[in-house]
């Protein structure tokens, strides 16, 4: 079976790069950091899905686990993707304020304008 | 004393006094200012405790979030989160909370003019509870997490004066730097954890033993790039030199001080020694981190030399010795095992404290000046030893102590390094010596401006009082002080600690017990 999550996972991360060295508008190069963390936030809630036995696994619930007897994802790649966005967000507000304060500096987004400091 | 029972506290003090810092301060500007000494004194007495304890019984000090065991009695690996702490460790917690604790003195005089410093006092402690809790995590997502809370509350800082261009400029550039840095930590994480299906980093270290694959390597790559990326070495060093004079100078002195050291090297140097350790080939690894040593002490001390800026001066004069550090730990990894490696890993864990001293105190100093004259161009500054005469004393002990002068502490750490790479590689300590001529040739420039005819701008300039100076002065005190005893402290710490790193047997079974 192909597993296409990772295929996606992998091509979401390489986009990310490419956009982050291609591109030069400072929200383009936000999406692009948002779209680099989504890849690898992808191949980690992937890591958690384990098909056994032919069966399609349930959410990570022990309650009433006994009589079910059906795999379950794993819950640790989900905790670490939820703090995962959680920081994601972080960076993304403080990105976005930046930007702001950057066009109020320089009345632009070109990235290549924030060239001042040099030395 | 005992380690384990007030390990917590060293969390759980920053994090309660930065989140309740909004609170207080509507209490008014004094009870703002004496909280955020508070809790900085606090979390140094803490730290000093955890320090004095970790060396004084010589072992492992292991904290376990939530139950031992949560699912029973029966499961053989390790499930919760851990924190663990040996003497590397203990070193980094002592020095975060002093220099930290100096800053947060230092900005109640240099931030006065500014608003909305409460603001500024919270994202300080978050900054010094980020670097505390990668100094104490035994756990690699843990790790993560206390690296981005780190690096987020250093890009705000960084950017904290949004009403001027430069430090926006220079918060963009090191946003989007470390970021990318730590998607890599992250990719890296996320392939370890996908291979071996664990976090907490000793029982990662007996699984890497028992079945190395490729993708740790890959693993490995991803952390050397982005942590490498987080210390500033050179060839991506540009966004610390943006970023470092940017800040606020007592932030500046705690990012050159502290975050490039513990996000970067000691960060890698636990991952390294205590994750990998004999499992991957030490002598490739150990080469490529002195090859980026190398260039990073030769172009850090060499760009220091023609700036006409004193911050950015300081700032490449970082770079530079982030070269000496990382020649330390390269060699350490080269030579695993023999004399020369733990010499040399003694005296990179040395300067990695001398240095954080050293450079918070030139910052601390480029901040008084600043604060006095209002400019940091040297071409301005000349002559200020007339009017200034305990600041460019403070200057001359730590240029003197930066450059490796005997009888101060740069001199004993930079020695261990200059011995061990002379002893692994002579043409390593030739390189080494021509990095400290370039940084010689930096700093007599300051001095020999500071020491000029005085200009006219000058003369109303004089030395700052109350808590401008009082860090200044202890810094002094403890450069002078630790310069007496060099050799009393490198047999008595920092040689345990190299021993203690790498002894990866005993860092695993601090945690699995007997393993």
């Amino acid at each position: 079976m192909i597993q296409f999550q990772f295929i996606t996972a992998f091509l979401l991360t390489v986009l990310g790069i490419y956009a982050f060295l291609a591109k030069r508008n400072l929200i383009k190069l936000i999406l692009a950091l948002d779209i680099i963390d989504s890849g690898i936030h992808l191949l980690l809630i992937s890591l958690g899905y384990r098909i056994e036995l032919n069966q399609i696994p349930t959410a990570p619930i022990y309650t009433g686990y006994e009589t079910l007897k059906s795999p379950m994802v794993g819950p640790l790649p989900q905790a670490l993707v939820l703090t995962s966005i959680v920081i994601g967000v972080c960076v993304l507000s403080l990105a976005v304020a930046l930007t702001i304060n950057a066009y109020r500096h320089y009345g632009t987004l070109d990235v290549r304008a924030l060239r001042r400091l040099r030395g | 004393m005992n380690g384990e029972a007030i390990l917590p506290y060293l969390i759980i003090i920053p994090l309660f006094g930065a989140f309740s810092m909004p609170i207080v301060n509507l209490l008014g500007r004094k009870a703002r200012e004496a909280w955020a000494v508070l809790i900085s004194g606090a979390t140094l007495i803490v730290g000093s405790g955890i320090f004095y304890s970790v060396w004084d019984t010589k072992e492992i000090l292991v904290y376990t979030l939530g139950a031992k065991s949560p699912l029973g009695q029966g499961v053989s690996f390790p499930i919760r989160i851990v924190w663990e702490v040996d003497l590397f460790g203990a070193i980094m917690v002592l020095m975060v909370t002093l220099v930290s604790f100096l800053a947060v003195l230092y900005s109640l005089g240099y931030m006065k003019h500014d608003t909305g410093l409460d603001k500024y006092y919270t994202l300080i402690i978050i900054l010094e509870l980020g670097m505390l809790g990668i100094a104490v995590t035994g756990d690699l997502f843990n790790f993560y997490v206390f690296l981005e809370i780190m690096s987020i509350a250093s890009y705000a800082l960084v950017a904290f004066r949004n009403d001027t261009w430069e430090g926006i400029e220079a918060g963009i550039k090191y946003m989007f730097v470390g970021s990318i840095a730590s998607a890599f930590v992250l990719l890296g994480i996320a392939l370890l954890y996908g291979q071996y299906g664990t976090l907490t980093m000793s029982y990662l270290a007996v699984k890497l033993a028992e079945s190395p694959s490729v993708t740790a390597k890959v693993a490995l790559a991803l952390f050397i790039a982005g942590l490498l990326f987080k210390s500033g070495a050179s060839p991506v060093h540009m966004w610390l030199a943006d970023a470092h004079p940017a800040a606020p100078s007592s932030i500046s002195a705690m990012l050159s001080g502290l975050v490039i050291k513990i996000g970067g090297i000691y960060a890698l140097t636990r991952i390294l020694f205590s994750i990998y350790g004999a499992s991957i080939s030490v002598k490739t690894v150990g080469w490529v981190i002195i090859i980026f040593a190398c260039i990073t002490l030769v172009v850090g001390n060499a760009m220091a030399v023609i700036q006409n800026d004193m911050k950015r001066l300081l700032a490449y004069s970082s770079v530079g010795q982030i070269g000496y550090i990382l020649l330390g730990l390269g060699i350490g990894l080269a030579a695993y095992g023999s004399q020369t490696g733990e010499t040399a890993m003694a005296g990179a864990i040395y300067h990695t404290f001398n240095h954080a001293l050293m450079k918070a105190l030139l910052f601390l100093i480029a901040g008084v000046v600043i604060h006095q004259l209002g400019t940091r161009d040297l071409n301005e500054l000349s002559g200020l030893a007339k009017t200034m005469p305990k600041t460019t004393f403070a200057f001359l002990i730590s240029a003197a102590a930066i450059i490796g002068m005997p009888p101060l502490n740069g001199f004993a750490s930079k020695w261990l390094i200059y011995e061990s790479s002379a002893v692994f590689n002579p043409i390593l300590g030739a390189i080494a010596i021509i990095g400290t001529a370039f940084c010689t040739a930096a700093y007599v420039k300051v001095l020999y401006t500071f020491l000029g005819r005085p200009g006219e701008s000058v003369m109303k300039a004089k030395d700052p009082e109350g808590s401008m100076m009082i860090p200044i002065i202890l810094l002094t005190a403890a450069i002078i002080v630790m310069g007496l005893f060099p050799w009393q402290i490198s047999d008595k710490v920092m040689i345990p600690a190299a021993k203690a790193l790498e002894n990866q047997l005993a860092y695993i079974g601090a945690v699995l017990g007997g393993a």
